[in-house]
């Protein structure tokens, strides 16, 4: 049943600065399996959209660089294709959306415009029938008064029509992947939750596999089936969406989920939420060894400080690179290094 | 500071404070020198590194080669006259017997040093216009802006001639003040521009909210950060107010004899330049020279203080 | 003036912003009701917090509140005085009371000062002290907000976020106010870093008994933060109370689509809350 869409493994893109290499994603690993939603999460600078562009081979070629890794895309490694190629996987076989609608689109032409132009450099349809086709896309986007929405200018649209817009024009050629890069954080919180749904509608309704980054774990109990936690491009923890929140591994994870302010329960006006100390490092020739321990509350001993630590499955699904995970934790009772 | 007892704000319970304040912020993310970064991005850009290198070393030149100079510019010997390059003179003489490289220094001075003055009083006249009509808006805004239409379809040669007709004498601030009065318009706008964008920054509203009154706002928050622009924009006017003192002292109207300046070389240049065309040659290249340098630096400089590129 | 205790009194609240339409001379054609009749009271010590969408007027709001932007009409009243009434000297001087930390770490600070010249801005600005006894003001403001006060000569760009917020934060306590407007203060944070500033908030909140008047659009940082909320939609107050009864027992279809729609960390929920959206959406399609 599960068939696997895209396989990503040991992928390592590091940018060539003059301030030396920054590994911005450092060997990191993950499938997307067909009709399911990957959840990338982490905060700024973790990785998660470099990894994106890296897949669709949207990264600055210099100063990045794909140093090491596979993407296969249904078997085939497009990691090291020629621009050409990608051109050509790119719309058709893989689309992505980004975070800012107000950006995404080009202000000088019409919406129709914009939509038309990409269904005819995937295809072979005539100006009229893409056309027909770009209205089917807009009613199915559920975007009122579609005909009218055709003839007119991005900047007559709100920043959710315009989203919209955006998955209107990706799944037009029918894409088996979409990657929507923080697709709903520049939104309204009412939009963001209908753009998930419709996300989600068409994610059933096509059997689209997609792939969503995001820093809000909120978002990502909504939308995933599968979780990927980033830190200082690496995968940290990864396991199915019920597992992630029922079972956090990780220390960041924990403490990730300990930041978020929540909505309701007791005393949420007094408590003080759990803040992670310092900063995420510097990512310029990192050490090889656990980039979190610095900020982790449990970090201590030889082990954190002398190696990197491995991504190992702690339990069937579900893997964590620490050498401090909760379950382990627990069993040995383990004291807080301070 | 005042102290006023902290009130339990729900139900009475006592809240733990957090303990001591011991800094929890950390330290500076990147120790990087604004200048330092704008200067790396400017050295990428070859053009702009060779011409300002050219330009620097032209001032140089023109500061110091005067003084150590084995001719005096001024000394007048007919039997030297009009001889092509040459050891001894390695720009030849000219219809004086005069060593033409010490005069091109010597104008250089002259032409170099009035194109910074003029630019100089541009940028006064420039930042004082822009920056109150920026930063007053509304009608009074408009109504500046429009008035900079109208002048701005004033001729500049003819209105810098009229201007030395009025002053009188063609000296050396004389000169400066015609070739800016009427081009400071363009700076102006440019100024005006960027105190309008960065009116809408926070940290001025910020100002506005400490309850600082409109001065500190204007000098301390609006025009200091208006250096880049600035910067830029005594590159670009500086060709145009070089070529506008060349032309009138081409035309006789500037600096005459027996001072030189670029211009009036170039007159004297014209005068023989069938048979000896070296001498128009000479400070017609320099000219160009310095002003292709500085439309390339001021490429070079836009780029490198580019604030989107600076904002990380 | 009666007070009723409260430091601060907002009553018909108006903000009208006009539309321009015209080539040669502008002219008015219409008014964007940025913010059109709210009314609150904030008590001393207490968080207000006033949580909306984009566009609902709520910052608008907060910049009248302090007469950043001047008022259509109405009347803000502030521990007796009428603010719309005061003006130069007096406003200034009623400035020292209530100040306002910003959303944008990077545009709020002005890249050409250093820290400590930001910090002791206020101070400078009101010639509180001489200049030694600023100096050591701003280190100890810096050392409350938990940066370290060795940073007095280094640039803004030299810090992150996060660290940039707590220089505003500082600039903002220098003349110990006692209200402060915090502008959607940590919207432009990662979480971690939005957990440390918001606890750093609630300890300054108790330790200089300030009163908050929290502007934000995330749900969940406004109910971490206040003890009444105030939802607003297209410049009017839709719903108030305390916190708990606004989120636990939402009275409005807005405030409660506003509630179902926040995603929240639990991947269980997600189907009852997409019925509930869905619920809601009908509801208010009748409207």
């Amino acid at each position: 049943m599960a068939e696997t869409i895209l396989t990503v493994r040991d992928l390592s893109t590091h940018f060539f600065t003059r301030e030396g290499v920054v590994h911005a994603v450092d060997g990191v690993s993950f499938e997307v399996e067909k009709g399911k939603t990957l959840g990338i999460v982490g905060e700024s600078g973790c990785g998660k959209t470099v990894t994106a562009l890296s897949i669709m081979g949207l990264i600055p070629k210099p100063p990045a660089k794909i140093v090491e890794g596979e993407i296969l895309f249904r078997g085939r490694d497009i990691a090291n294709l020629s621009e050409r190629e990608l051109e050509d996987v790119r719309g058709e076989q893989i689309a992505m959306i980004f975070q800012d609608p107000m950006t995404s689109l080009n202000p000088t032409l019409t919406i129709e415009t914009q939509i038309v132009e990409t269904i005819r450099r995937h295809s072979e349809l005539s100006k009229e029938a893409a056309r027909k086709r770009a209205l089917e896309l807009l009613e199915e986007v559920h975007i009122p008064n579609a005909a009218k929405r055709l003839e007119d200018y991005p900047h007559r649209l709100s920043g959710g029509m315009r989203q919209r817009v955006m998955i209107a024009i990706a799944i037009s050629c029918e894409p088996e992947l979409l990657i929507a890069d923080e697709p709903t954080t520049a939104l309204d919180v009412t939009v963001q939750a209908q753009v998930l749904d419709l996300l989600d509608e068409l994610r059933e309704t096509h059997g689209t596999a997609m792939i969503l980054i995001t820093h809000d774990m909120g978002v990502v109990a909504e939308a995933s089936d599968d979780v990927v936690v980033m830190y200082a491009g690496q995968v940290v923890e990864q396991a199915a969406v019920t597992e992630i929140f029922d079972n956090p591994e990780h220390p960041y994870t924990e403490a990730l989920l300990g930041a978020l302010p929540q909505l309701e329960g007791e005393g949420v006006r007094q408590r003080r939420l759990t803040a992670i100390p310092g900063r995420p490092p510097d990512l310029v020739d990192p050490p090889q060894t656990c980039r979190f321990a610095p900020r982790c509350k449990y970090a201590g001993g030889d082990s954190c400080t002398s190696r990197m630590p491995e991504l190992r499955e702690i339990r069937p699904g579900h893997f964590v690179r620490s050498e401090h995970p909760a379950s382990e934790r627990a069993r040995t009772g383990e004291a807080i290094h301070a | 500071m005042s102290t006023p007892t902290p009130k339990p704000v729900t139900s009475g319970a006592t809240i733990p404070l957090d303990v001591g304040h011991a800094p929890t912020a950390g330290a500076p993310i990147r120790q990087s020198n604004l200048w330092k970064d704008a200067w790396y991005r400017y050295r990428r850009n070859r053009a702009a590194l060779f011409a300002g290198a050219v330009f620097i070393g032209m001032v140089a030149f023109c500061l110091i080669y005067p003084v150590i100079s084995p001719h005096d510019p001024y000394d007048v010997n007919f039997a030297d006259a009009r001889q092509g390059p040459s050891l001894e003179h390695p720009l030849g003489t000219d219809t004086f017997g005069r060593d033409v490289l010490t005069r091109t220094a010597l104008g250089g001075r002259i032409s170099i040093g009035i194109g910074f003055a003029a630019t100089f009083i541009i940028l006064v006249i420039g930042v004082t216009y822009g920056s109150i009509s920026g930063f007053i808006g509304g009608h009074l805004d408009n109504g500046m802006m429009r008035f900079l239409d109208a002048l701005y379809g004033l001729p500049y040669l003819p209105f810098a001639i009229i201007t030395l007709a009025i002053i009188g004498d063609a000296g050396f601030w004389a000169m400066a003040v015609a070739l800016s009065i009427a081009t400071w318009f363009t700076t102006a706008r440019i100024v005006r521009g960027q105190i309008i964008t960065l009116k809408e920054n926070d940290y001025v509203r910020a100002a506005k909210t400490l309850g600082a009154r409109w001065q500190r706002v204007l000098m301390r928050h609006l025009i200091p950060n208006t250096l880049g622009i600035l910067i830029i924009a005594v590159f670009l006017e500086l060709p145009g107010v070089i070529l506008g003192e060349a032309f009138l002292s081409f035309i006789g109207l500037g600096i005459g004899p027996p001072d030189a300046s670029w211009g009036s070389m170039a007159q004297e240049g014209y005068e023989v330049y069938r048979v000896f065309p070296l001498l128009i040659i000479v400070p017609s290249v320099a000219i160009a020279t310095l002003i292709l340098c500085a439309n390339f630096i001021a490429d070079g400089l836009r780029d490198a203080l580019d604030p989107r590129t600076r904002e990380t | 003036m009666s007070t009723d205790g409260a430091l601060l009194r907002v009553r018909n609240l108006v903000k009208h912003f006009p539309i321009k339409r015209g080539l040669l001379v502008e002219r008015t054609v219409d008014f964007v009701r940025a913010v059109d009749d709210v009314s609150f009271s904030l008590h001393r010590g207490e968080t207000l917090g006033l949580v909306g969408e984009s566009g609902s007027g709520k910052s608008t709001t907060g910049y009248c509140v302090l007469q950043v932007i001047r008022p259509t009409s109405g009347s803000i009243v502030f521990d007796g005085e009428e603010l719309t009434e005061l003006s130069g000297e007096s406003l200034r001087r009623m400035r020292r009371r209530m100040q306002l930390v910003f959303q944008d770490p990077h545009s709020s600070l002005n890249p050409r000062l250093t820290v400590g010249d930001i910090v002791g801005e206020p101070l400078a600005i009101h010639k509180v002290g001489s200049r030694n006894e600023r100096r050591a003001r701003v280190r100890e403001l810096l050392d409350t907000v938990g940066f370290d006060p060795s940073f007095t000569n280094r640039y803004p760009h030299e810090f992150s976020g996060g660290q940039r917020q707590r220089i505003g934060i500082a600039r903002a306590l220098a003349l110990s106010p006692d209200l402060l407007v915090l502008d959607e203060p940590v919207s432009a944070l990662d979480v971690s870093i939005q957990a440390q500033i918001l606890n750093l908030l609630k300890d300054l909140q108790r330790e200089f008994g300030l009163t908050y008047l929290f502007i934000a659009h995330d749900l969940a940082v406004v109910r971490t933060m206040s003890d009444r909320i105030a939802v607003m939609n297209n410049g009017k107050i839709v719903e108030e109370g305390l916190a708990e009864e606004v989120y636990g027992n939402p009275r409005q279809l807005y405030t409660r689509e506003l509630l179902a729609a926040v995603p929240i960390p639990d991947p269980r929920a997600m189907k009852e809350r997409k019925r509930e959206r869905q619920r809601l959406q009908a509801a208010l399609a009748q409207q």
